[in-house]
C-alpha cells in the first residue's frame, strides 16, 4: 500500500521549531522529523520519551542475580574447590567479576532493544523522506491520510509562512521510521 | 555553562552544517596522498614482523623470550599493561567528559575511541601469546566442560583480567560503532558513488535521523556511557590486582589500583595527544580540534603528572615508614640505584618533570612541544610498567634466585608487531571512517560563538 506525506524541509532551527509549535496548535499529526542532530525542543514539543533507562535498569538487575547466581553454582554446588582458605561462597571477591559482567549484560542488552525498537539492523532497507536530513536540513513529515484533503493543503501552507525552503508530497512503498 | 571568554569557540571559522559535513566527509572520497601509504605501508611490515614473531613464538614456545624462572613477566606483560593504560584513553575521553558534559570532547572523541579500540585489541594479543599454549586459550571461558566441569578460579584476578579486558573490547568498539551510525547515514546521503552507498549503507543499519531515533540514540549513550566509566576505572583496577595481590616486593602494595587508573589514563591522553597533532597537521583540521582543545588536553596533563609525582613519591616514602626491608631494598637498592636506575629515573623525568613544561602557555601552543612532551610521556610510562615488573622480579626474597632480564629479538618483534597492528588500524581508521563524530559537532557548533551569546 503507498502512503502519501506531505514534507517540509528547513534550513534553520528556529524556523523549523516554530513551524512544529504551529502544526501541533493547528492539531495537525505529525508523523515524525528528522534532523541532522538531536534538536531537544524537539523532543518536548513531540513528547517523545526514551524507556530505555528503565530497561536498562532492568537488565542491571537481571545481570547481577544472574552472575551471582552463577558463581554460587559453580563454586558452591557443582565443583567446590577451597583457594586460598577462602570460603566456598567468596562474595567479596566475587564483586568484581559481577560487576563486569552486569556492566556487559547491560550493554548488549540495551543495545539489542535499541536496535529492535528503533529498527535498525544490517541490511535494513535505506530509504528516507529526504536526504538532506542527514546533512544540514531539518524535515517535517505530515501524512496526508490521516487529514483530509484542504487540511493538508493548509498544513503545508503553514510549513511555507514558517520559512520552509521548499514543500512537496511524496509518496512511499514501505513505512519509514 | 560554557564559558566562551575561558575557552573560545568549539568550532571556529563560523561554519554551517553543510560545511562541517563536507569538511569531514571530503578527505575520505580523496586520495589521501602519498604519506598516507608510506606509513601504511611501514605499519604493514611492522605487523608482518609482528606475525613472524608470533610464529615463532607459538611454533617453538615462550622459550624463544627472555623471560625466565624468576623474571616470568617480561616485556609481553609490559607491553600489555602499557597498550591497555593507553586503551584507557578513548573511552576515558568520551565517557568522562560525557558524563561531566564537557562539550569539547565532541571533535576528539571518535579517534579517541578508535585508538582505544585498536589498543585493547593489541594489548590482548600479549597475555594470550603468554600462556604459551594459545590453542587451549578457549580454557579460560567459563563454560560447562567435560573436564569435571571444572570451573575457573573465580577469585583470581588473572580471571578477573580475562572477563574485564574482553567485557571492554566488546564495550569500547559497541560504544564507537554506535557513535558512528549517523555519521554513516549523512555519507551514505551524501555521496555520489554506487559502492559507497551501498557500504555506508549497510554499516548505518538505516538510520534515518528521525526523532524518535534521535531521542533513543542520545538514552542509549548516555546509559553505556554511564556504566563504561564504572568499567574504565575497574579494568585498569583489576589489571594493577594482578600484581598486587602477589607477595613480591614492590607490588604488594594497596597504592595500585588508583595509581595504575591515573596512569591508564595519563599515557592515554599523551596518546590522543601524539595522534591529535598529527590529524591536525596532516589534515588542516585546526577549525575543528583548536588550539584551545589542545590547551586543555595539556592541562590535564599536567594534573596527572602531578598526581604521577605524588604516587612515586608515596611508593619511596611507604617503603621506607613501613620498616619492610625487602621493600626498602627493591625501591632504594633496585629502583633508585642499582641496576636499574636509568629506567626509574627515565620514569621520573618523563612523567613527573618534562609534563611540567606545559606550565609555559609557549609549549602549550606549540605542536612541536605538544608533540615531544606526549612522546615523552609515553615513554615514561613504558619505563614505569618495566621498573614495576622487572625490578621486583629480578631480585626478590633469595638472592639465590637473582638474575637479570633482556628481552630477545622474538618479544621485541612482538612489541613491534602491535605497533603495527595499532598503526595500521589508526591509518585505515582515518582513511574510510569519519574522523571526527559530524553529528555532535553540528550539534555543537553554536556554542562560544557570538550567535550564542
Amino acid at each position: 500500500m503507498t502512503r502519501a506525506f506531505k514534507i517540509g524541509v528547513f534550513d534553520n532551527e528556529e524556523k523549523f521549531i516554530s513551524a512544529i509549535n504551529l502544526l501541533q496548535k493547528k492539531t495537525f499529526l505529525i508523523y515524525d522529523v528528522f534532523t541532522p542532530y538531536p534538536v531537544h525542543e524537539v523532543f518536548h514539543l513531540l513528547k517523545r520519551k526514551s524507556r530505555l533507562p528503565t530497561v536498562a535498569y532492568l537488565l542491571g538487575l537481571f545481570g547481577i542475580i544472574g552472575t551471582l547466581a552463577f558463581l554460587y553454582y559453580t563454586s558452591v554446588i557443582d565443583w567446590p574447590i577451597i583457594y586460598g582458605g577462602k570460603p566456598f561462597n567468596s562474595f567479596p571477591s566475587f564483586i568484581v567479576v559481577t560487576i563486569v559482567l552486569t556492566i556487559l549484560t547491560v550493554t548488549i542488552g540495551s543495545l539489542a532493544v535499541f536496535s529492535a525498537r528503533s529498527k535498525l539492523f544490517p541490511g535494513r532497507d535505506n530509504t528516507v523522506f529526504d536526504l538532506r536530513a542527514t546533512d544540514d536540513k531539518f524535515v517535517i513529515v505530515v501524512e496526508i491520510a490521516s487529514l483530509n484533503k484542504p487540511a493538508a493543503e493548509e498544513a503545508g501552507t503553514i510549513m511555507n509562512k514558517q520559512g520552509a525552503i521548499e514543500v512537496y508530497d511524496k509518496e512511499f512503498e514501505s513505512v519509514i521510521t | 555553562m560554557y564559558n566562551r571568554k575561558v575557552r573560545g569557540p568549539l568550532v571556529e571559522g563560523n561554519k554551517s552544517l553543510g560545511q562541517i559535513t563536507s569538511d569531514i566527509v571530503t578527505p575520505m572520497e580523496k586520495n589521501p596522498g602519498s604519506w598516507w601509504y608510506i606509513a601504511f605501508g611501514i605499519s604493514s611490515i611492522a605487523a608482518l614482523f609482528g606475525f613472524y614473531a608470533i610464529y615463532i613464538t607459538v611454533s617453538k614456545g615462550i622459550g624463544t623470550w627472555g623471560v625466565n624462572n624468576s623474571v616470568g613477566w617480561g616485556w609481553e606483560i609490559i607491553n600489555f599493561v602499557w597498550w591497555i593504560g593507553i586503551g584507557h584513553a578513548g573511552t576515558a575521553f568520551s565517557i568522562f567528559l560525557l558524563i561531566l558534559r564537557q562539550r569539547w570532547r565532541t571533535s576528539i572523541n571518535r579517534a579517541a575511541e578508535a585508538m582505544t579500540v585498536f589498543a585493547v585489541l593489541s594489548a590482548a594479543l600479549l597475555p594470550t601469546l603468554h600462556m604459551g599454549r594459545v590453542w587451549l586459550a578457549f580454557y579460560v571461558f567459563p563454560y560447562p566442560n567435560t573436564r569435571g566441569p571444572l570451573w575457573v578460579n573465580f577469585n583470581s584476578p588473572l580471571f578477573w583480567d580475562f572477563t574485564a579486558i574482553s567485557a571492554y573490547l566488546l564495550i569500547s568498539a559497541s560504544f564507537w560503532y554506535l557513535g558512528m551510525l549517523p555519521d554513516f547515514a549523512t555519507i551514505r546521503d551524501k555521496t555520489a558513488s554506487k559502492v559507497r552507498k551501498a557500504i555506508y549503507g549497510f554499516f548505518s543499519l538505516g538510520w534515518t535521523g528521525s526523532s524518535r531515533q534521535w531521542i533513543r540514540f542520545e538514552s542509549l549513550g548516555f546509559i553505556l556511557g554511564g556504566i563504561a566509566a564504572v568499567l574504565v576505572v575497574s579494568v585498569h583496577s583489576i589489571v594493577a590486582t594482578d600484581f598486587a595481590v602477589g607477595i613480591e616486593p614492590g607490588w604488594h602494595t594497596t597504592i595500585f589500583p588508583p595509581f595504575f587508573v591515573v596512569g591508564a589514563i595519563f599515557s592515554g591522553f599523551a596518546m590522543v595527544m601524539t595522534l591529535m597533532v598529527i590529524i591536525r597537521r596532516a589534515y588542516k583540521f585546526t577549525d575543528y580540534i583548536t588550539d584551545n582543545h589542545m590547551d586543555a588536553i595539556a592541562r590535564i596533563l599536567i594534573f596527572i603528572s602531578l598526581i604521577m609525582g605524588t604516587a612515586y613519591a608515596t611508593e619511596i616514602f611507604i617503603a621506607w615508614y613501613s620498616g619492610n626491608e625487602f621493600e626498602m631494598f627493591t625501591l632504594f637498592r633496585n629502583r633508585v640505584t642499582g641496576d636499574y636506575a636509568v629506567q626509574y629515573w627515565g620514569m621520573i623525568i618523563c612523567n613527573a618533570l618534562i609534563p611540567q613544561l606545559f606550565w609555559f602557555k609557549k609549549i602549550r601552543r606549540s605542536w612541536v612541544g605538544l608533540l615531544v612532551v606526549s612522546l615523552f610521556i609515553n615513554l615514561g610510562m613504558w619505563f614505569e610498567r618495566f621498573n614495576i615488573v622487572v625490578t621486583s622480579l629480578s631480585k626478590d626474597f633469595l638472592p639465590s634466585n637473582w638474575v637479570t632480564y633482556s628481552p630477545t629479538i622474538i618479544e621485541i618483534g612482538v612489541f613491534i608487531g602491535t605497533f603495527g597492528l595499532f598503526a595500521s588500524g589508526v591509518l585505515l581508521f582515518i582513511r574510510f571512517v569519519p574522523m571526527m563524530a559530524i553529528s555532535e559537532l553540528k550539534g555543537v557548533v553554536n556554542i562560544g560563538n557570538k550567535k550564542e551569546d
